[in-house]
């Protein structure tokens, strides 16, 4: 792992940079419930499309304080988004306070909170939406949809495909022949009229998330097809290499030749491939959202956040960080890529000429 | 009774429109610890029989008659998973072309590991591993680098170590040293030499080089249009060759000419197999031609050590 983690740095920085964005990307959505000072679902009526709330350091007094702090917040007409900040009124930032108690991962009950105010403060780092609910929270519990969809979507199409890919590529003939015809059927089905369908199909008794796996789940058994054909064609050339005649006359039977020999060698194209369609994914369900089928509100995901935002002209105007979901789409999205790129680098030693 | 015993093969490969015998009556046997060189022109059919002998025919290829025995066991009636067994334990071969044999994307440990048969746990398979690297002249750093950072000897080298890393009882070299420069040619042959000798291995020996095949091998049988034409020890091959393209071949040596006197070829070039020349097929190219040449296929005669397949020494004997 460490040794890995060398080459890539020593590879492609960008790459070895993405890979610890996307880690730390990862860690958050993983303790949103820690991290987030407020409930997704949390409205504060009277502040809606508050801006982000600045940090100080420094009172009007010039006096210094060590620890941070907020000001309060003064409403001067909330129905237009004009707030002011209330010089008079200082709350401390303070770590590890206590607040409603709810359960973290849906496991362990507890009332601490990384960081908040205590009292009537509020702290609105990317600031408030139109109901009036804190952003940053509702970013970090938005990256559990976000970013895990991409990861199931993608493992189950891509093990299929691989699956799939490589017998039928490998062996040729019949199998090739059934498998082939079976993707052509599979591919042949209207993904859109598909997803209407199954919206219509669904038992109305599941929440909003459950139903959303379900289509991507759906929507990946269906897309391994077209991979399966890519990896077929890609096993098609690499079985006349010489180098599995040679496996072969030395005595490796067909499975370890096909997972040893065959898989590996399309790896960097499948890596590339499964880091590019991750982000796929993350667009995906913010165009799901559009026939309601994505997430939908009061959950929030970065789809469907930037969604919102996007269909409104005041918002884009008067409240730009209404978008900021939009940044991290882009973020996850460009680092999926570099990591993909420095991936494929590491995964093709042939490309190594630095030894 | 031999190591390997090849009787009466026919393969045959389905082209486009039809089907031609690419490997005609094929005879021959190998005993223990005996080196046989397979030498011809390109296109004689050499790199066939070896891979008839592995079942690693391509798909449009098929034999169609005969035995190939391994140990006294037919392999023509096995399945591929009783031929995965006989490949490497029994039989293994080694290429032209080391770096294209070699999977680019593992390491030469990773890749040797693999090839180790038999119940063993992952330390002793790299002991073994190790041992082999050891045996075929490599240093051990070996293990943990890829194809593309050694050198075309030591790639072949590696080759080697893969081959008999089993201990298997026959060994096919196909044109192991066609792609390496003349010293480190040398040096694999010595090696192989070196390793024949430490595990008693039987060697088929594939070259286009008839002096190396001299120097390393103590049978040379020379193939023609998929036939093998004469078997003879290697000594009286060059010193009195018996079929005319046997002599032609070593005419063509260029050791037996002065500075710039022009090197003979042999005229006319190998038949294309969907038309071969009725008869004997190197009648076209052949001096000594006969009217009978034309019309018969001339029989195996045995004559001292050899075998030879031309009408200078006997009679008709079958129909063609």
């Amino acid at each position: 792992m460490i040794n890995f983690l060398n080459r890539l740095r020593k590879k492609n920085i960008f790459s070895f940079i993405a890979l610890i964005i996307i880690f730390f990307l990862y860690i958050f959505s993983f303790l949103a419930d820690f991290i987030s000072p407020y409930p997704f679902d949390k409205q504060f009526r009277e502040y809606s499309l508050c801006p982000p709330t600045k940090i100080h350091f420094i009172d009007k007094s010039g006096k210094f304080h060590i620890r941070p702090f907020v000001y309060g917040i003064r409403i001067i007409n909330s129905s237009v988004g004009k707030y002011r900040e209330d010089k008079d009124k200082i709350y401390p930032i303070k770590f590890f306070v206590r607040g409603n108690k709810r359960k973290i991962l849906g496991l362990f009950p507890s009332n601490f909170y990384l960081f908040g105010t205590e009292g009537d403060g509020k702290i609105f780092l990317f600031g408030t939406d139109i109901q009036g609910r804190d952003v940053f929270s509702r970013v970090l519990y938005g990256s559990r949809i976000s970013l895990s969809i991409g990861l199931i979507g993608v493992s189950i199409s891509f093990i299929l495909g691989l699956f799939f890919g490589s017998i039928s590529g490998y062996f040729g003939g019949k199998v090739d022949n059934i498998l082939m015809r079976l993707v052509e059927i599979i591919m042949m089905f209207p993904s859109f009229y598909l997803l209407l369908a199954l919206r219509a199909a669904f038992p109305t008794d599941l929440s909003t998330v459950q139903i959303y796996f379900l289509i991507v789940v759906i929507l990946s058994l269906i897309g391994w097809a077209s991979l399966a054909r890519i990896i077929r064609g890609m096993v098609l050339s690499i079985k006349e290499e010489e180098f599995i005649l040679a496996a072969k006359s030395l005595g490796i039977s067909t499975f370890r030749i096909i997972t040893k020999h065959i898989i590996p060698n399309t790896f960097s194209y499948t890596i590339t491939a499964i880091t590019l369609s991750i982000p796929g994914y993350i667009l995906g369900e913010s165009a799901l959202s559009l026939i309601g089928l994505g997430i939908q509100e009061p959950y929030p995901s970065w789809g469907n956040m930037l969604s919102v935002s996007v269909g409104n002209l005041r918002i884009l105007t008067s409240a730009p960080w209404m978008l900021l979901p939009g940044f991290f789409i882009f973020l996850t999205i460009i680092c999926f890529n570099f990591l993909g790129d420095g991936l494929r680098d590491i995964t093709d030693p042939s490309l190594n000429t630095g030894y | 009774m031999g190591i390997l015993e090849v009787k009466n093969l026919i393969v045959s490969i389905q082209s486009l429109y039809k089907k031609v015998n690419i490997l005609r009556n094929i005879s021959f046997s190998i005993g223990k610890n005996e080196v046989v060189s397979l030498v011809g022109e390109s296109g004689s059919g050499k790199t066939f029989t070896a891979l008839s002998i592995m079942k690693l025919l391509p798909q449009a290829a098929k034999i169609e008659t005969g035995e190939i025995l391994i140990d006294g066991e037919n392999i023509i009636e096995k399945d591929e998973k009783k031929m995965v067994k006989i490949r490497g334990e029994k039989v293994s071969m080694i290429f032209q072309e080391p770096s294209s044999h070699l999977n680019p994307v593992f390491t030469i440990g990773n890749q040797m590991v693999e090839c180790v048969k038999g119940n063993l746990t992952k330390g002793e398979k790299k002991e073994k591993v190790i041992e082999i690297l050891k045996e075929v002249e490599l240093p051990e750093y070996i293990f943990y680098q890829y194809p593309h950072q050694l050198s075309g000897g030591m790639q072949q080298r590696v080759m080697i170590g893969m081959a008999i890393i089993n201990k298997p009882s026959l060994l096919i070299a196909d044109e192991p040293t066609t792609a390496l420069d003349v010293s480190t040619s040398f040096r694999i042959i010595n090696l192989l030499k070196k390793l024949i000798s430490t595990h008693k291995i039987s060697v088929i020996f594939i070259t286009h080089d008839i002096s190396l095949a001299v120097n390393f091998s103590d049978k040379i049988y020379v193939m023609y249009a998929g036939e093998i034409v004469e078997k003879s020890p290697s000594k009286k091959l060059i010193n009195s060759p018996l079929h005319p393209y046997s002599e032609k071949l070593i005419a063509c040596l260029p050791e037996k000419y002065k500075k710039r006197e022009k090197i003979k070829t042999i005229e006319g070039t190998v038949p294309d197999f969907s038309s071969l020349p009725s008869g004997c097929a190197f009648h076209p190219r052949c001096p000594y031609k006969k009217e009978i040449c034309e019309k018969f296929l001339p029989e195996e005669i045995k004559i001292g050590e050899s075998y030879v397949r031309c009408f200078r020494y006997g009679k008709i004997t079958k129909n063609n």
